[in-house]
Formats: structure tokens, sequence, C-alpha cells
């Protein structure tokens, strides 16, 4: 079920209020009931794909149950862990990565490896990380014991079950227990409604309506046309945008539909594209992902305990599996090649500076600020290039474009429009304040997991449950659902 | 309490838009469907991929034509279901794309009551690049998937783009406008200036069209055709009357395409002529394919001093309404009167020849 989707808005509704009669009266069912739900969200797009689901979540709870007696019988988990390990990417290499490995030795080595063409279990990439982080943190001691129904809860939970934020099983489980009074459900609701709101706004009014541009430059690039100076920049303009509305609208809608219920989840987007470097960049976007990369692979690989070359191989590494971690090709790797190669220098450029004792005059900083900030942008939406292209190819056209390389195609016209688009879409962006400091003031989302990318005091523009922004978010909300005609699936849907 | 009031006015607002929009949109669709001149409708541009699927399932028709505007400003019901005594639909939609083109073609076919369906070629050809779909189309409102299983909760979908989107909305407000602006007893004929389709190319238009079109040319590409291959796969099985045809365009625009990419032009018509003649041969179905781009009654026309005012064209690459009865006569009824122009390639026994010859016609043309 689409978030931006009738049905998901009257299955949603019908969830909330069922979820409240039951806490009011029947409150030993909600956790039932939840899981219930989850399960008809997920059955909704494959009925047969919930075995793989269940199956899944039955396996690791069993491995984790298993590892947290070894720890606590205080014998090694560790071969239990390797096994819980290799279920759990062996079953994410199957799904998604076979047929990516049997086209590439083919390619390299003559080979005749059957290609398997299967069919990517929808949510395979987001609930087989968070069961990898349960066992990690089971082996480590720092798992409970669940029961059957939080722990599958704790996977299948609706509103994050998709498209993430990857949350923590000590992050979600306890939430379950959480019993609320009439105000706090009635607050919740009002939160949730708003962060909703604002979400299917930016995925319908804004995402939606900027995709067919971008796709129509690099559907031309896939086919082989060389691509314009100015297609290749409106193209890879109106992705960077299309990417960030999309998926933090669909981020904004998780967490609404998780507040409404009387769960937060973790926070994932901070106004990325406001970063003053790569490093900020990753504590802002998809953060969900970034700690989930920093706390079990980063870390895990040795991180920066080992000396400036081996941080910054652990960074390329790093950067290169959540790259491929995105899909099944390999411009996937690159895109995540790229970040690591950014980070690399960015953290290089900081030691040399750091060592040279070198600050920017404090009068220069709003311009070098401004600077850094576009100077970050750049960085990223030649990244994204790579990221959005179907093929090298395709790659490959658009950034001779980009560069003045390119032919002379005339897809799209850069009038006044365009120009209006792009002044509205770059305020958006860098000037207005995102959803998570309108709402903070009910704390939507778990605290961020770094205190540098906290949320800013935004003053006026704090929301408040004041009729007067209650008809405004219901008018926004109205819009919205009628733009839903068009019925096109996250991006990060996909993963 | 300050939560319980913010709830109270957001869905009280909301849910209070979301009636009355509904309510527009249930007695919109309604005027437009029982009105007069209600199918001319359907020749006008605005949110028609959003509502077209859910009339053509409501209206049931037996000949559906498929296509872009080229088709969408041809073939008005209005005029077509008097003259011809049947039930017709224009499922024409602005700069239709090849893969939207096809799943239309595959939902016409599902539909059964149509018994014919004809189809404009020029969507296999058109644009530069590359778009998969237009603004508002929507795949879950068609009767069956690309795979040409049914589509799941279909009349789900049918009935929120109906009565719960904007691009309906957008349609049914611009519907009804139109037809309350037609006076007591007046058709879209009688009203160029409401109805665009019925308005005659002049001599500006022309010439704004012709400079808008200077570089292009036409080549068959590797996707467009195997968009083509699926929708005459899609019509294999269908058990009705299936035309296809190469679009009159103006012969000034026609001699463009040949002077910008002569080969290409051949080409595209040579690949379709081959693959329908595969499909034709293969297949239970039969599409009879005819070639309107030739030299013609239709195409020669040109503006002149005494001549301000187009009798076949709206602009040089839409045919009017009278016109588009003159192209469905040809096809449906090989009528004697309408022979001098088009040619039936499917039953044509020089048809490559016929297709090399525009060659010469475009080289005719320029010394005329």
């Amino acid at each position: 079920m689409i978030f931006s989707s009738y049905p998901y808005l009257v299955f949603l509704a019908l969830v909330v209020i069922i979820f409240r009669l039951l806490e009011a009266r029947l409150p030993s069912l909600k956790r039932a009931f939840l899981l219930l739900a989850s399960l008809v969200f997920y059955a909704w797009w494959r009925a047969d794909f919930l075995l793989l689901l269940l199956g899944s979540t039955i396996v690791n709870f069993f491995i984790g149950r298993a590892i947290t007696s070894s720890v606590e019988s205080k014998r090694s988990p560790r071969m239990l862990l390797i096994g819980g390990l290799i279920f759990n990417l062996g079953l994410i290499a199957w799904f998604k990565y076979a047929g990516l490995f049997a086209a590439t030795t083919n390619g390299l080595f003559g080979t005749t490896l059957p290609i398997p063409h299967l069919f990517l279990p929808l949510a395979i990439s987001f609930f087989t990380f968070e069961q990898i982080s349960y066992l990690v943190d089971a082996s480590q001691r720092r798992a409970p014991k669940y029961a059957l129904l939080d722990y599958s809860l704790f996977v299948s939970f609706f509103p994050h079950l998709i498209a993430g934020p990857i949350i923590r099983h000590n992050d979600l489980i306890p939430q379950f227990a959480k019993d609320r009074g009439r105000d706090d459900r009635d607050n919740d609701l009002a939160l949730g409604v708003t962060l909703f709101t604002i979400g299917l706004a930016k995925k319908t009014l804004i995402a939606d309506n900027i995709a067919p541009f971008s796709d129509a430059v690099f559907a031309a690039a896939h086919q082989g046309t060389s691509i314009g100076l100015v297609d290749a920049w409106m193209g890879t303009l109106f992705f960077a945008f299309q990417i960030y509305f999309d998926f933090s609208g669909y981020t904004d809608m998780a967490l609404g539909s998780a507040a409404m219920l009387g769960i937060r989840l973790p926070f994932n987007f901070n106004s990325p594209y406001k970063a003053t470097s790569i490093i900020e960049f990753w504590r802002l976007w998809h953060i969900s992902l970034s700690t989930f990369l920093r706390d079990y692979l980063y870390i895990p690989l040795g991180g920066n305990r080992h000396g400036a070359a081996r941080r910054y191989l652990n960074i390329f590494i790093t950067m290169l599996l959540g790259g491929l971690w995105h899909g099944a090709s390999w411009t996937f790797m690159i895109w995540g090649g790229l970040h690591g190669a950014y980070l690399i220098i960015n953290h290089a450029w900081r030691n040399l500076l750091k060592a040279a004792g070198l600050s920017t005059p404090s009068r220069l900083q709003p311009l070098t600020h401004a600077l850094s900030v576009l100077l970050t942008f750049l960085a990223v939406i030649f990244a994204w290039t790579v990221f959005r292209a179907d093929s090298f190819s395709a790659a490959h056209l658009m950034i001779a474009g980009l560069v003045g390389m390119g032919g002379h195609s005339r897809l799209l016209t850069f009038g006044w429009p365009a120009g209006a688009a792009f002044t509205a879409l770059f305020t958006l962006i860098w000037f207005a304040p995102n959803s998570m400091e309108i709402t903070w003031r009910l704390r939507p989302a778990l605290q961020p997991p770094r205190k540098d990318a906290g949320v800013r005091d935004i003053g006026l523009w704090k929301w408040s449950p004041s009729p007067v922004s209650a008809i405004a978010f219901g008018l926004l909300f109205v819009v919205s659902v009628m733009a839903l005609s068009n019925l096109s699936p996250f991006i990060y849907f996909q993963f | 309490m300050a939560a319980r009031r913010y709830l109270f006015w957001f869905f009280g607002v909301a849910g209070a838009i979301v009636l009355a929009i509904v309510t527009f949109n249930i007695a919109a669709d309604a005027y437009i469907l029982n009105n007069r001149a209600g199918a001319s409708v359907e020749t006008v541009s605005g949110f028609e991929r959003v509502l077209k699927p859910a009339w053509f399932d409501t209206i049931k028709p037996d000949i559906v034509f498929v296509g872009s505007s080229r088709v969408r400003m041809a073939f008005d019901p209005a005029l077509i279901d008097p003259t011809f005594h049947m039930k017709s639909f224009n499922y024409g939609v602005s700069s239709a794309t090849a893969y939207e083109t096809r799943r239309y073609i595959q939902d016409a076919a599902a539909q059964p009551s149509v018994k014919t369906i004809v189809v404009s070629l020029d969507p296999f050809e058109d644009g530069e690049a590359s778009q998969p779909i237009g603004a508002g189309f929507d795949e879950l409102r068609l009767a069956v998937t690309k795979a040409g299983a049914p589509t799941p909760h279909r009349d789900w979908w049918l009935t929120t783009s109906r009565y719960l989107s904007g691009g309906a909305l957008g349609m049914h407000a611009l519907g009804v406008y139109l037809l309350a602006r037609l006076g007591p007893n007046q058709s879209a004929s009688e009203r160029p200036d409401i109805f665009e389709a019925y308005s005659r190319m002049t001599t500006a238009i022309f010439r704004h069209e012709m400079d808008r079109r200077n570089d292009r040319a036409i080549a068959p590409r590797a996707w467009q055709m195997s968009e083509l291959r699926a929708s005459l796969a899609a019509l294999c099985n269908y058990r009705g009357a299936v035309y296809w045809y190469f679009p009159p365009d103006n012969f000034a625009v026609i001699a463009r395409y040949v002077s910008n990419d002569a080969d290409g032009f051949i080409a595209f018509k040579k690949t379709v002529l081959a693959a329908v003649r595969d499909h034709n041969a293969k297949c239970m179905n039969k599409v009879r394919l005819f070639d309107f781009t030739n030299l013609n009654a239709i195409t020669r026309e040109r503006l002149t001093a005494s001549h301000t005012q187009s009798t076949f064209y709206e602009d040089p690459i839409h045919v009017r309404p009278p016109t588009g009865m003159m192209l469905l006569r040809r096809m449906l009824t090989s009528a004697k009167a309408d022979a001098h122009f088009g040619i039936e390639l499917t039953r044509d026994p020089h048809a490559d020849a016929d297709i090399d010859a525009i060659r010469a016609q475009a080289a005719a043309w320029a010394k005329s």
C-alpha cells in the first residue's frame, strides 16, 4: 500500500479509529491488532511474500533468543550470530543481488551463469537490516528477550515497514507498552495528521509534479540521446528536488502515521540541502541509514581507531556498501563510492585546516557559509546523476551534458515557469523550516542521534494546534489528496 | 482541549471540502454525459487522462479512437454517432506516448462492447525523447494490466479518480463551462470559438506551427517499435475490427519530415507495415493499415490569399472533426467517393513502392 493512495488513507483511518477504541477499552489487544493491521498492509502488495516476511521474522526471533541465552549463560554467541548474518545476508543476496552477480560474472568472464529474474520482495532491505541490528545487539548484551508478538510488531510495524526510517528494536518495542490518556491521544493525532499532511503535500504537490521533467531527461539519456547543457542541469536539479521531497515526504507520512498511534520513529531528515559539507550532509540526509551504517559497519570495520589511512578506507568501504544497499546496480555503488571519496576529501581538508590552524574570519563567515552550502549541493547533485541514471552510459551522457560537452537536445525549456519553479524549490530547501522544526513542539520523532544535527528554533513558524492552522492544514490536506490521481510509488520503495 | 479543537477544525474543513468536491463532480459528470453536446468534450484538451478511462467504462462504446491530440481533435462522437449509427468514444489524449497508446489499446480491446478500434500511429514516432507516460496517466484505471491480467481494485481507482481527484475536478469544470456556453440547440461544430477542434487553421497559425517544426524528423526508435509490437500482440486474439493509420498531417509538414530525414520517415512506415503483416499472418485478428500521409485531397491543402481559412485543418497536424469523418468513412466503408485520399497499405500490392513514392511527392510539392 502506497502512503499517498486512497486505500492507505482509508486503511490508516480505520486502524487509528480501532486502535484508539482498543486503547480505551481493551488495551491488551492493541499490539495484536497493530500486528494484524501491519500484515494486512504488507499483504495488500503481495500476499505470498507475507510468508517471507513472517519466515524471516520468526527465524531471526529464535536466533536472537538463542544468542541472548548464550550470552546469559556466558557461552560465545559467535556461531549463532554468524549463522544469523548468513541467513539475513543470504536472503537479501539471493533476492536482490543474485541477478547482478550472475550478469556481472558473465560479462567479465564470459561465463553463462543463468540470470535469475526474481521479484524483489518489498521492504527486504529495511527489515533485513533492522533484524541484523537486533542480532548484533543481542550478541553484545544490548537486547533483552522480547515476546514474539512485540518482536514481530517491531519488524512489521506498518509505518516504517516499507521504506524506513530504519529503527532499532530498543527504540520501538518499549513504546508498544506505553499507555496514553485521552489528551495524549488527541495531541498525537493532531500532530500525526499535521505531519502526514506535510509529507503528503511534499509528495503529491511537489515530487510527483517535477518527476516527469527529470524522468524525461534521464529516459532520453538511457536511450542514448546526447543531452544538452540546459537539459542536463534542469533534469539533474529536478531529480535532486524530486528525491528529497519524495523521500522526506514519505518519512513525514511514516512519522505522522506512527504518531497517530502514539509511536515515535527515528529522525530521518533535517534539511540536508542546507548542509555546509558532505560530512554534515550525511548527518542530515537519511539519518537512520547513516547511523545504521556507522554503528554496524563503519565502527566494526575499525572506525577511526587505526589511523587516518585505515579510517579513510573504512569510510570508503562503508559508503560503497551503503550505495549498493540501495539497489542491485553498479551505478548505486559508484554513487556510494563518490560519496565515500567526498567524505575522505572533506575529512582530510578539515584535518589540514586544523593542522595549519586556519579558520575563517568572522566577517567572511556568511560568504563562506553560502559558498560551502553551494559547493556541497553541487557535489551532491553531481552524485545524484549517477544514482538516477539507468546505466553507466546514461550517467556518462548526463555528466557530459552537465559540463557542456553533450549534445543539443531540447527536451525541456528554461522559460519563466521553470525559473519560477526553481526559485520556489530553492527557497523551500534553503530557507524554509523543515517538518521537524515546524512540529518539534510535540516531539514528532525520536531525538536526533547527534547533538550537532539538532532542531533549530524557528520562532513564529512553529506549529501550534490552533483553529487557524487546522483550517490551513485541512485545506493543504484536501489539495494534496486531490493530486493523488497520478499514483507514482516512492523512489525508496524499490530499495 | 486545544488538540481536540484542532482536530475538529481540521477534519471539519477537510470533510466539508471533500464533500463539496465529490458532489460537484457527481453532478458535473452526469451533466456532461447526458448533455446533447456532451460527447464533444472528448475533443477538448484538459485532464483527459484522468477522466477518459472512467467515461470509456461508462459509455461502453462500439468503436473507440486511440491516439494523441491528432485523434482527440479529429473524432467527435457527437458528429460520428448519428451518421454511422453507432456509439463511439474518443480516447485521444494530448501528447500520447507509445506506451500509453499501447495501454489504451489494451483497455479498448478488454471492453466487451468495443467492436472496432481505430489507432493513429503518430504516438509511435512522435516526441524527441522518451517519457513513458504523460501527466495524469494512471494505468490502474485501465481494465487490464500491461501483462493483460485484470487490474486489481480497478473500480476503486476509477471511482476515486472520477470523483475525488484534482484532474477530474478540472476536467469536469472545463466541460461544464464549455457546454454551458453553447446556446440552445447549438452543437460544438457551430462554436469553434469554444471547441477548438472545430476552429480553422489560418496563415498565422500555419506559419507559427511550421516554425516550431523546423527540425522535426521521423524515424523508428527501438523502444517505440517495441511498444508497437506489444500493441499488436495485445490485439492478436481480439475479435473486433482494427484500423491503424498514419495521420494526414498537412503535406507542408510531411515534406519537412522528408527533407529532414526521408530514410527515417520511410523506414518508420515500412517497419510498421512489416509488423502489421507479421501480425496478420500469425493472428486471428487482422489489422487494416491506412496511410494518409501521401499527397492527397486532404494533405495538399494550401492557404492562399483567396483561401485564408483551412477546410480540413485546425493546424498543420491536427485535422478538424469533419475531416475525421472523411477518414472514418474511408477506413470503415472504403467509400469510392473518398478513395482519392489515403492508401490501404495492407491491401496494396505495391505498398512498398507507394511508401517510397513520398520522395517524389515531396519533390513535386517543393516545386509547386
